[in-house]
């Protein structure tokens, strides 16, 4: 069963309220992920961090720094084999919440700088084959990463992924997809999906045997 | 001289110290130094030679009183050392002097007879010792020499022998202080020892560190008419199914212009060949033989080529060497039906590890899922006939994550599942792991594969959800699957501080007798008011099973290493499960082990026999034995010993003669037997070159200073010996020479003249 912790941190942690459980609803709509109905809230300083393998970590506005205990807990969560995935809410670029995380996931990792992960890359096939981006804004055409052990420990989007997935009870989408529109939010959905998959498959669409499949397709 | 002493020489009787005698020296030298200063201004050179012949003349003198000089008189006498002969006792010495002529170890009793009295002579200077060697060195008497001495020695080292007769090994005198004045050698210098590679460097270095001439008598000129297998070159394990290079060295001498065959053979068969087209002149081939092992085990392979009309040794044309055949990777196959993070952290493991080929399939959407348009999707269809069909005896394991059989609609998998029993049964591995679509759950309970499982899955009973902590039952505190430390206690302390699963599928434990145990339970979870059964094992048929009844073992690693205690236990269960399941020999109750690979001719074979219970304790007490079995199938040899508390037993095989043997080791009530192989090599070092070096002799000769000749035709040659050292012995007399009148009388004369005499010169 996947289960998300959401990481509660300093600043306004949860703007996007329902984005999560929308995602799993996805997930369990078009995949055989067996979603959680829940997001567990989780303290990187807390015990019991990981019971959740998979974060969120979003927000707008500035992060508050970490403490030495939360870099050195989120550390071990991801050299262990922890999973991270880092949403610019306000779609900042250079400012805002962009600025600030960024300076505290290379603390975090300082070996492994976040770099753009490319077209390539078997994120952008581990259930789609993706080769856009979607969020509830376009601020950059990529997502970026940091590796450890050959392995995506950590993905940034500053799209506002949870933006585009984020659904009022009544059904309606709470926020519009721009420049895209709604196919701009169905790619954002995908890269859920796709997201999602890495977290559990990691490279499996890298195995010899999906080779000749993806290709055919791709041409 | 006094009759007593035989010897002289000066000596000082002074009680000064040399310091005292340095500093009178100088003063005397300040003296004439003096003189010489006060005479620059003289113009006649003859009294200016005069007085300063006179002034030194008088420093002398005082000096001569004051070290008041002796003569000592000595009685000395010349030590009388050791002239060693050393015949070689070696094998090789056997092999005829010369083609049709007599051995060289009777051509070397000849020679010696022949010399005795030459040798004898040497009795006036040295006491003469004569020495058998091969590896040691033996005392025997001139008349046994020259009678002849055995050769039977399995090795040869001159060095060796030269070096101990040196020390005093052999019944040699040296412990009396006596030493070697010189050695002479005789042998057909086929040295396997020291000087196997020559003399250069180290041993030539060794060889002048003896500090006395080595003669040598070389027995043989030709190398006889022989083929060998001289080398073989082969790596000690291979893998199977990939080529395996063996490079052997032909050594040819005496034939020419024909063509021999090279074979390997594994345990009797043919597995590779060559032909050798002999050419004049060269007398070393490499031979290249290649093949591909197609089993997994320990073998013994023998390279042989013919044995050729006249040649001088047989024994040397074959060699044996023993390879074990592993398995390169090994090659699992997982079928996951779901992504989950227990299949995520598996995966992650297997991917890891350099010994495993992973082919992996994960279900990613099922048949009510709607991702959209199929062209837009990464997801390949499950090629369920290819790898649960033809490819499956291609996988050493099989392991199904969480995986149902019966969802899928057209893919029709239970058609296969008996296809995936006899796999088991026919010595596969399987391995089912837990989650909502497993044992039970998945509908096992009624299938071909619940005749081959460790437990049985209760279906129609969902997962028990919860957390619940594990237990180690009795089997699985010493099952090599769940031995988390060295130690019951401590395994069973490690399994208790991880964290509990959260998760278990109810299944029960099957009845005694199936082959089948739980090494693991979740007390807090009862099935039938027992514990349920977390993890068990089973042997079926040839094959093995396990099973871990929940989807939640990724948590004794990522959850277990947020308190600091690191992933191990997690690595290290998966880790032996795997091994496991696919017979790694070094997990089988009962080991057999030779305690060398290949032995000489006549030695025994020592086997450490090991077994366990099936529980993996140690089996003490229980009868192992331990059979030799040639090429051919007979058994040849066999031992029986009873193990000790350790479960270990040694046995020794006497073998019947050179070749390859299958080790085939028994205990009392197991059914399966430990196989090892042993080779019993044909030709030791002695007999693996029949061929004499004389040049090996001569350069022994040669740098050590000694003389050399070769037989036939030679003759004994100038034998070299150190001088005899002079040493002093009894009493010594000292007779002073220094206080006679006429050494003051002179002193006081030569201070007088140089008195007047500067007197009527004026120079006071």
């Amino acid at each position: 069963m996947l289960r998300i912790g959401q990481v509660q941190h300093g600043g306004a942690w949860n703007p996007r309220p329902s984005a999560l459980r929308r995602l799993g609803w996805e997930l369990g709509r078009r995949t055989s992920i067996e979603p959680a109905p829940d997001v567990v809230p989780v303290r990187l300083a807390d015990p019991g961090l990981h019971r959740t393998p998979m974060l969120y970590l979003t927000g707008t506005g500035s992060l508050p720094p970490f403490g030495e205990a939360e870099r050195s807990a989120l550390r071990r969560f991801l050299q262990y084999g922890g999973f991270m995935l880092v949403d610019a809410a306000d779609g900042s670029d250079g400012s805002g919440f962009d600025a600030s995380v960024r300076a505290e996931l290379a603390r975090v990792l300082p070996a492994s700088p976040l770099a753009a992960i490319p077209r390539d890359h078997v994120l952008y096939k581990t259930f789609y084959l993706l080769d856009r981006q979607g969020g509830r804004v376009l601020v950059k055409p990529w997502l970026e990463g940091q590796v450890l052990d050959g392995r995506l420990a950590v993905i940034y989007s500053q799209n506002d992924l949870g933006g585009a997935w984020a659904r009022s009870e009544l059904g309606d989408w709470e926020y519009p997809c721009t420049p895209g529109g709604e196919a701009q939010r169905e790619t954002a959905v995908r890269v859920g999906v796709n997201v999602a998959m890495y977290a559990l498959c990691t490279d499996y669409k890298d195995d010899a045997v999906h080779l000749p499949f993806i290709m055919r397709r791709r041409s | 001289m006094d009759g007593d002493f035989n010897a002289w020489r000066l000596t000082a009787l002074t009680p000064l110290p040399p310091w005292a005698l340095a500093l009178l020296a100088a003063a005397s030298l300040g003296a004439v130094a003096l003189a010489w200063r006060g005479l620059r201004a003289e113009q006649r050179r003859g009294r200016r030679a005069a007085l300063l012949a006179l002034r030194a003349g008088a420093a002398l003198l005082a000096l001569f009183l004051l070290a008041e000089p002796a003569v000592e008189l000595l009685r000395t006498a010349r030590v009388r050392n050791r002239f060693a002969v050393l015949v070689d006792g070696s094998r090789s010495m056997n092999y005829p002097l010369e083609p049709g002529g007599p051995s060289r170890a009777r051509a070397a009793a000849e020679f010696l007879a022949d010399h005795r009295s030459e040798l004898s002579r040497l009795t006036d200077r040295v006491d003469l010792e004569v020495y058998a060697f091969g590896g040691d060195v033996a005392a025997v008497s001139p008349e046994q020499a020259a009678r002849g001495v055995p050769a039977t020695a399995g090795k040869t080292d001159v060095l060796g022998a030269l070096e101990a007769v040196n020390a005093g090994a052999g019944g040699a005198a040296a412990a009396s202080g006596r030493k070697l004045a010189g050695a002479l050698v005789v042998s057909d210098g086929a040295d396997n020892g020291a000087l196997q590679e020559g003399v250069a460097g180290p041993s030539a270095a060794r060889l002048r560190a003896l500090g006395f001439p080595v003669n040598a008598v070389a027995l043989g000129r030709d190398a006889p008419r022989d083929l060998a297998i001289e080398r073989v070159a082969v790596d000690d394990f291979a893998f199977v199914r990939n080529t395996v290079k063996v490079d052997a060295t032909l050594r040819v001498r005496g034939f020419s212009d024909q063509t021999v065959q090279v074979v390997l053979r594994r345990e009797g068969s043919v597995v590779a060949q060559a032909s050798v087209q002999l050419e004049r002149g060269r007398d070393r081939y490499a031979v290249p033989l290649a093949f591909a092992p197609d089993e997994t085990g320990t073998f013994v392979f023998t390279v042989s080529t013919p044995v050729l009309p006249g040649e001088a040794v047989a024994e040397n044309n074959s060699r044996s060497f023993v390879l074990r055949v592993i398995r390169d990777r090994v090659r699992v196959l997982m079928v996951a039906g779901r992504p989950s993070w227990d299949v995520r952290f598996l995966r992650g493991l297997l991917k890891q590890d350099p010994n495993v080929d992973l082919v992996s399939f994960f279900i990613l959407r099922t048949n009510t899922d709607t991702p959209g348009s199929q062209d837009e999707l990464s997801l390949i269809p499950f090629p369920v006939a290819e790898i649960f069909g033809e490819q499956l005896h291609t996988f050493d394991a099989v392991l199904f994550v969480n995986f149902a059989y019966g969802p899928y609609r057209g893919l029709e998998i239970d058609r296969f599942l008996p296809n995936i029993r006899d796999y088991v049964r026919s010595g596969g591995a399987l391995a089912m792991i837990g989650g909502e679509q497993s044992f039970g759950d998945g509908g096992y309970g009624d299938t071909p594969l619940a005749e081959v499982l460790p437990v049985e899955p209760l279906d129609g009973t969902p997962e028990a959800e919860g957390e619940a902590r594990v237990h180690l039952t009795p089997e699985g505190r010493r099952h090599p699957v769940t031995a988390l430390a060295a130690g019951e206690g401590q395994s069973e302390a490690a399994w208790a501080a991880l964290p509990p699963v959260t998760a278990v599928n109810l299944t029960r434990a099957l009845p005694p007798g199936r082959g089948a145990a739980v090494l693991l339970e979740a007390p807090s979870v009862q099935v039938q008011g027992r514990p349920a059964p977390l993890v068990a094992v089973r042997e079926v048929g040839q094959g093995r099973t396990l099973a871990v009844a929940t989807d939640a073992s990724w948590r004794w690693g990522f959850v277990a290493a947020e308190s600091g205690e690191g992933n191990r236990a997690y690595l290290r269960f998966w880790n032996a499960a795997l091994r496991w399941l696919v017979k790694d020999p070094a997990l089988a109750p009962l080991q057999v082990e030779p305690d060398a690979p290949a032995v000489e001719p006549g030695a025994p074979v020592g086997v450490t026999v090991t077994s366990r219970n099936p529980d993996f304790g140690p089996a003490a007490g229980r009868k192992l034995s331990a059979a030799l079995v040639s090429e051919d199938g007979r058994q040849v040899a066999q031992g029986v010993a009873v193990a000790g508390a350790d479960g270990t037993a040694r046995i020794e095989l006497v073998p019947p003669g050179p070749g390859a043997y299958k080790i085939v080791s028994r205990a009392e009530g197991a059914p399966d037997a430990a196989t090892a192989a042993v080779a019993v090599r044909g030709a030791g070092p002695e007999d693996a070159d029949a061929a004499p070096r004389p040049a090996l002799l001569q350069a022994v000769a040669e740098t050590t200073g000694g003389g050399f000749s070769t037989l036939p035709d030679g003759s004994l040659p100038r034998l070299a010996l150190n001088d005899p050292e002079v040493v002093e012995i009894g009493r010594r007399r000292e007779v002073p020479i220094w206080d006679r009148w006429w050494t003051l009388a002179g002193l006081a004369a030569v201070l007088a003249a140089e008195w007047v005499l500067r007197r009527r010169w004026g120079y006071w």
